[in-house]
């Protein structure tokens, strides 16, 4: 599996005003690395994620998975969303086999699988009921299984813990990351939330709120599970929020000589 | 994207029962109480209607109407065609779902096919049903033909705004979870459009037989 993302760029038009929200990004993600979008809301890197999914097309440049261009979305990306998406009409278990069905999977084999996923998420004996009866931590490790059923190559998930409380928030990742330790596919996940991002990742990339300009691609060397209290962990996540002040401040840096001439202007249009 | 959020939609058979309840609430003796009490209201005013007038013509009291209600019911002409009614009913709102369904289905889909039906399904369910009477006749000649239609006519708009309705609520997410599930546009639609519309579409049929009721006539 390899990731690629060339020079991509993607613009809307809002009444007229050509709005660029990425201005050229790049990078690759390796085989079996969990890679985090870090940024300010605002900075593209959702955007970014439903490009490489598919979803939305690029204004310029490309994405290539394993060297095919990427132009609709494909079972080879799994795709876990923030609200979890998961189908109301269906049981916990036709969710599940659902991309399995669609990908023709043996019956057999599905069944198999079935039992394996529901049993890595520790949900044995929850197929029969609906998602609405589950609670937000089963929802997430279903939407989780969900993606992984189809076997894809790599997985991408939109804020994945988005929609759950401070305290929830730290027990899902460490839930989280003991479903991912299992199998390890890749993983190109998209939050707001540095400690989420240091505690699940391999390696961070930081957008800048302006045009998603990659500020800062930062590996992550600490031992699994991670213990947030070893100093290493707490001097990373000092050093991302540092990175993420500049994120957010979405003013260029000007020039001394810029900065001397828009002040002459704005005296002679005083005068 | 719009957030999905907690939206309940459950509508197979083992759970038909929750629905009920989500939309009216449980039915324990207490609520049952309720029902029975504004029933016993709607007597006592018409008792006392009747006491005021005291006309069996202008206004028969309740007891003298449940007499002769339970007579007519027992008349085998009138069973004979009260089943004709009812066939006729059913067959109009067959017509109405084979009809409106498919459209509701393509209209809240496809932005072409909204524009394309829109002027005219939105012009045509402004004409009163009664305007329709003495042409479905010279169409259909008497017997079983302009009632069915006339039915048909009055159900199947209910049938095509709350299926357009159903349809265009559905989540870009789900779209967008089951193409990146592999599913092409035979099973997006199976398995993501019609079962997330369902809700609404059954509403539409619920308006559609009472008002197919009400053109019987």
């Amino acid at each position: 599996m390899e990731l690629k993302i060339e020079n991509v760029s993607k613009a809307f038009i809002n009444d007229g005003n050509n709005h660029i929200v990425l201005g050229d990004v790049s990078f690759t993600v390796d085989e079996g690395q969990f890679v985090t979008l870090l940024g300010p809301s605002g900075c593209g890197k959702t955007t970014l994620l439903t490009i490489i999914a598919g979803f939305q097309s690029v204004s310029g440049g490309r994405v290539l998975l394993n060297g095919r261009q990427v132009t609709r979305p494909g079972p080879d990306r799994g795709f876990v969303f923030q609200n979890y998406a998961l189908f109301p009409w269906m049981t916990v278990r036709d969710n599940i086999l659902y991309p399995m069905k669609m990908s023709g999977v043996p019956a057999q084999e599905r069944e198999q699988r079935l039992q394996e996923l529901l049993a890595m998420a520790q949900l044995e004996g929850k197929e029969k009921l609906y998602p609405h009866q589950l609670s937000g931590g089963m929802k997430q490790r279903i939407a989780f299984i969900r993606a992984l059923a189809g076997q894809p190559e790599v997985l991408l998930m939109d804020e994945p813990l988005g929609a759950v409380d401070f305290q929830m928030r730290q027990i899902l990742q460490e839930e989280l990351e003991a479903l991912w330790l299992k199998d390890k596919t890749t993983v190109v996940m998209v939050t707001h939330d540095v400690d989420e991002a240091i505690y699940l990742s391999d390696r961070i990339i930081v957008m800048s709120a302006r045009e998603g300009k990659i500020l800062e691609d930062m590996p992550v060397e600490l031992p699994r599970p991670r213990n947030r209290k070893n100093p290493k962990y707490v001097r990373s996540k000092e050093h991302l929020m540092d990175v993420l002040k500049v994120a957010i401040n979405k003013q260029p840096e000007q020039t001394e000589g810029a900065r001397k001439l828009q002040l002459a202007c704005r005296k002679t249009a005083s005068q | 994207m719009e957030p999905v959020g907690d939206k309940i939609r459950v509508y197979s058979g083992a759970n038909t029962r929750l629905m009920r309840e989500k939309v009216i609430g449980s039915l324990g003796p207490k609520q049952i109480l309720y029902r029975l009490a504004t029933l016993a209201a709607v007597f006592a005013v018409w008792q006392l209607a009747a006491n005021h007038y005291h006309s069996e013509f202008l206004m028969p009291s309740p007891l003298k109407t449940i007499v002769t209600l339970t007579s007519v019911v027992h008349d085998p002409d009138v069973i004979k065609n009260l089943l004709l009614t009812l066939k006729r009913v059913l067959t109009g709102f067959l017509y109405a779902m084979l009809i409106g369904i498919p459209l509701g289905f393509l209209m809240g889909y496809s932005r072409v096919a909204m524009h394309l039906f829109d002027p005219l399904i939105d012009s045509l369910r402004q004409i009163p049903i009664m305007a329709w009477v003495p042409l479905t006749i010279v169409w259909f000649g008497l017997g079983d033909g302009p009632t069915v239609f006339l039915i048909a006519f009055a159900g199947v708009f209910p049938i095509i705004m709350n299926t357009i309705a159903g349809v265009q609520k559905i989540s870009q997410d789900y779209y967008n979870a089951a193409r990146s599930m592999g599913a092409g546009p035979w099973s997006i639609f199976a398995h993501i459009i019609v079962p997330a519309s369902l809700p609404d579409i059954l509403i539409g049929g619920r308006l559609a037989i009472g008002l197919g009721w009400m053109s019987v006539i």
